[in-house]
């Protein structure tokens, strides 16, 4: 691990800002369309943006993946052992911003996490671990039964008649995953449609707080189905 | 500048490799006993002297206390760390080292990276006697599964040596990149290596695009404790046990007799790759010869669980790359290790398909290093690596839970951006401990540095600081921060948990010249300096001699001019123009030469008969 001190500043460095090397008015996406030089990072570049993308949650994934490869072939550091430091910074900062954007946005639930954290309905690293209240009785039913599952571990007792119930369980909340992940697929494309015919702010915030609400009850469902996995496993794999 | 190589830094052999322009193919560089394999001992003897490599294997066995070997198993970890390796290594380690492992070796302490810069420093002197030149700059190899420490001490070994490490590479992709396998392949590749002290699996999938062949590596694994000592050490283990029931002669405190067993069965491992069966002989004390029969099958039940431990990481490796066995199209097997008939099979059917084993398994690294050294040194892109971080990076919060900030398996260069802020009034730092690792607890996870945002006192929560976590092109953290509402630079001393600071580093550098050989160039001054005195000196007494005025005076000054321009350049250091006016004075003093010898011949001629000659 080694500490930079002195990184270079990159506020005031908006696109439409002089080229640093040529100082052309005009700077293209990542190089500079005068002089060819790799360009400093915006302060707050967006994901999407960095691939020249609108906001919109359905993307090909395929299409997504060869821009990836193009620009890593530009902009990995392989290209500036040569150059100065200042590029050689430039180019470390800009391909680790392509890395960490297509890591974001390859994925559909993460895609629609930097959504919602870009637009402050998120924030990094939190999400409510709440039951959504039309699952609370099932969730009971599901503690009970896992409670059960421990005291029989720890008691020596029979194991065997306590697996259906967990099994019908974690099948049960499987499905309302799937549910979940449909409906946040139909908000989706609702936001997309939404966007490209230029929806107003109040639209646009209403469809988020949707999506964030369907977020919250899968991270919460998934978390369940995870915990139960790992309860069944342990409890069963010396009996498999 | 002199020349770059790629190196492969193994736990058992070394070795380094070029990349050959005319052919376009990568070679290693054979040291002096004709072989291209740099064993990886050391040894420092009664004056002082670094003895590496071969003739350091050999006092092995007769000076145990003085060698070293498998140091690599030391590299980037702390004195905590390697109690269970002490048990197997005869490593001498200083009790009260902290952060950073200090090993006896003759009657100093060396850190694990200036054992290694040793070890550095003689295939450097390889390949400089190789070219005639000096080679100061490389890319060095480390498994894949590495974290932040292993790496950063692989860098600092390279600095100690005197080597600019252009990049750090993973040990399985500089195999892939080795096979070329871009140039007539597409889609899913595993690379499967097990080496002396290291497991690695990677993923790659290798696509084309309109600009050139891109390696992409999807997911990596490992085990950094898992290699062919281990299978050493269990049939150590089971001889030396075979050989109490039937001698009552415990070996334990025996040294050299523990080194003489290791590389008799290190032998018969190797003989039973081809083997049935092979015939081991030991003398253990004087006379009470031990002799048995080892067959292939006894040897393949010996290490079966050895090599079941790698498919742990094989499976996990793929579960992360989200693919079957079957998706994979081509294996690659990289490391002494897959000689092994079992380990070959063990792969072979879990892939279904046989792998790739046309390279040689020792070299295949060093080779592919050596390729990535010519695509940076060259500017001249015909592919691109695309590696992983092998480890999830995190920071503490709360209750001693780790928060990942940049997950396992993310393409390098990887940042993350965390703002800090403070909890209570007029709270002046912010203590922030950076790990690696996947458990969700800090104290299970790897500590790689602890540090403290400076903030002035205020209300709690004013304080806005933002610290960049970035993952380089190496694997190497490096940190910096800011102050959000000054948006000034923010200095941080870190403290890292296991390594050397650029000091200690600096220091080891200066030190390590002092027992290595002298730099290459330092010893090409020396030689030119002695033969440009041999010749000057030649130049003045002939020019002494009598018959040296038949010079017409033109030639007479071109001589003088020489000289003097020769003794000018001596005052320097540059060896080259040296050479340049010693060819010179040469040249010069020619006719004057022929002018002497002419008249040698005659004196000896004179009164002897023509039918005499």
């Amino acid at each position: 691990m080694s500490i930079t001190q002195t990184q270079r500043d990159e506020t005031g460095q908006a696109a439409g800002t002089n080229c640093w090397n040529c100082q052309a008015a005009s700077t293209g996406a990542h190089f500079c369309v005068a002089c060819g030089k790799i360009q400093p990072l915006p302060a707050g570049t967006d994901y999407f943006a960095f691939f020249g993308l609108l906001e919109k949650l359905s993307l090909d994934s395929t299409q997504l993946e060869s821009e990836f490869h193009k620009l890593s072939w530009k902009l990995h550091p392989d290209n500036f052992v040569r150059a100065s430091e200042f590029e050689r910074d430039l180019s470390l900062n800009r391909s680790s911003e392509l890395n960490d954007a297509y890591r974001t946005l390859r994925e559909p639930i993460s895609r629609v996490e930097y959504l919602l954290l870009r637009r402050g309905l998120r924030k990094e690293g939190t999400t409510k671990q709440q039951a959504p209240p039309e699952l609370l009785e099932e969730v009971f039913e599901l503690n009970e039964s896992l409670d059960r599952l421990r005291e029989a571990r720890a008691e020596g007792g029979d194991l065997a008649t306590l697996r259906e119930p967990l099994d019908a369980a974690q099948s049960n909340f499987q499905e309302k995953l799937e549910e979940v992940d449909a409906e946040l697929a139909q908000i989706g494309q609702e936001w997309d449609v939404a966007l490209e015919a230029g929806a107003d702010e109040t639209k646009q915030q209403a469809m988020l707080a949707r999506m964030n609400l369907a977020l919250n009850r899968r991270s919460y469902i998934r978390n369940l189905v995870a915990s139960v996995q790992k309860e069944l496993a342990e409890a069963y794999t010396r009996l498999v | 500048m002199g020349r770059v190589a790629g190196i492969d830094l193994g736990t058992t052999f070394s070795l380094i490799a070029y990349f050959e322009p005319q052919t376009g193919v990568p070679k290693c560089i054979p040291g002096p006993y004709g072989s291209t394999l740099c064993p990886s001992v050391v040894s420092v003897d009664e004056d002082g002297k670094v003895i590496v490599g071969e003739p350091a294997r050999a006092l092995l066995l007769t000076k145990p206390e003085r060698t070293i070997y498998s140091v690599k198993r030391l590299m980037g970890r702390g004195v905590a760390d390697v109690q269970e390796e002490l048990k197997i290594f005869p490593f001498r380690i200083d009790p009260a080292g902290r952060n950073v492992i200090r090993v006896s070796l003759g009657d100093k302490w060396f850190t694990p990276p200036e054992i290694s810069a040793f070890i550095l420093r003689e295939l450097k002197s390889w390949a400089e006697n190789y070219f005639n030149e000096p080679v100061d700059r490389a890319v060095i190899t480390v498994p894949a599964y590495f974290n932040d420490a292993q790496r950063q001490a692989t860098k600092d070994a390279g600095r100690i040596a005197g080597l600019e490490v252009l990049r750090l590479v993973n040990e399985p992709t500089a195999a892939a990149l080795a096979y070329g396998l871009h140039k007539q392949k597409r889609g899913y590749v595993a690379v499967y290596d097990f080496g002396g002290g290291t497991f690695d699996i990677s993923i790659l999938k290798l696509v084309s695009t309109t600009e050139g062949d891109i390696y992409q590596v999807l997911s990596t694994n490992g085990d950094t404790h898992l290699g062919g000592d281990d299978i050493d050490n269990e049939m150590q283990r089971r001889t030396r046990q075979r050989i109490l029931q039937l001698f009552q002669t415990d070996l334990a405190n025996r040294q050299e007799d523990i080194q003489e067993l290791r590389q008799i069965l290190i032998a018969a491992k190797h003989a039973l790759s081809a083997e049935d069966s092979v015939l081991l002989r030991f003398d253990p004390a004087g006379g009470k010869m031990f002799e048995e029969l080892l067959t292939r099958t006894e040897f393949e039940k010996w290490i079966e669980p050895i090599v079941a431990r790698t498919m742990t990481p094989v499976k996990m490796a793929l579960a992360d790359a989200k693919l079957t066995p079957n998706q994979i199209e081509e294996v690659v097997l990289v490391g002494g290790s897959t000689r092994i008939p079992l380990v070959r099979k063990t792969v072979g059917d879990y892939f279904g398909r046989a792998p790739h084993c046309e390279l040689n398994p020792d070299e295949v690294v060093a080779l592919g290093a050596a390729v990535q050294a010519d695509i940076l040194e060259s500017g001249v892109k015909t592919m691109l690596l695309l590696d992983v971080t092998p480890l999830s990076l995190g920071i503490e919060t709360m209750g001693g839970v780790v928060a990942k900030i940049i997950p396992r398996n993310s393409t390098i260069p990887a940042s993350a951006q965390e703002l800090f802020t403070t909890g209570v009034e007029n709270q002046t730092g912010i203590d922030v401990h950076v790990l690696q690792g996947e458990r969700e607890l800090a104290k299970d996870c790897r500590s790689l540095a602890k540090f403290q945002l400076k903030v002035p006192p205020g209300p709690a929560g004013l304080a806005r600081i933002e610290v960049k976590f970035l993952i380089d092109a190496n694997g190497i953290l490096q940190v910096a921060a800011r102050d959000l509402r000054t948006n000034a630079e923010h200095t941080i001393e870190v403290q890292p948990s296991y390594g050397l600071s650029d000091a200690e580093v600096e220091r080891m550098l200066e030190e390590s010249i002092e027992f290595a050989e002298q730099d290459f160039s330092e010893r090409q001054v020396i030689e030119a300096r002695t033969e440009a005195e041999t010749i000057l000196a030649a130049t003045e007494k002939t020019l002494a001699h009598p018959r040296a005025s038949e010079l017409a005076p033109g030639e007479r000054r071109a001589i003088d001019d020489s000289a003097a321009q020769l003794r000018a350049a001596m005052a320097g250091s540059d060896y080259k123009l040296m050479r340049e006016r010693i060819d010179a004075l040469n040249q010069a003093t020619m006719h004057l030469a022929e002018i002497l010898m002419n008249g040698a011949l005659q004196t000896a001629l004179e009164g002897k008969r023509l039918e005499d000659v």
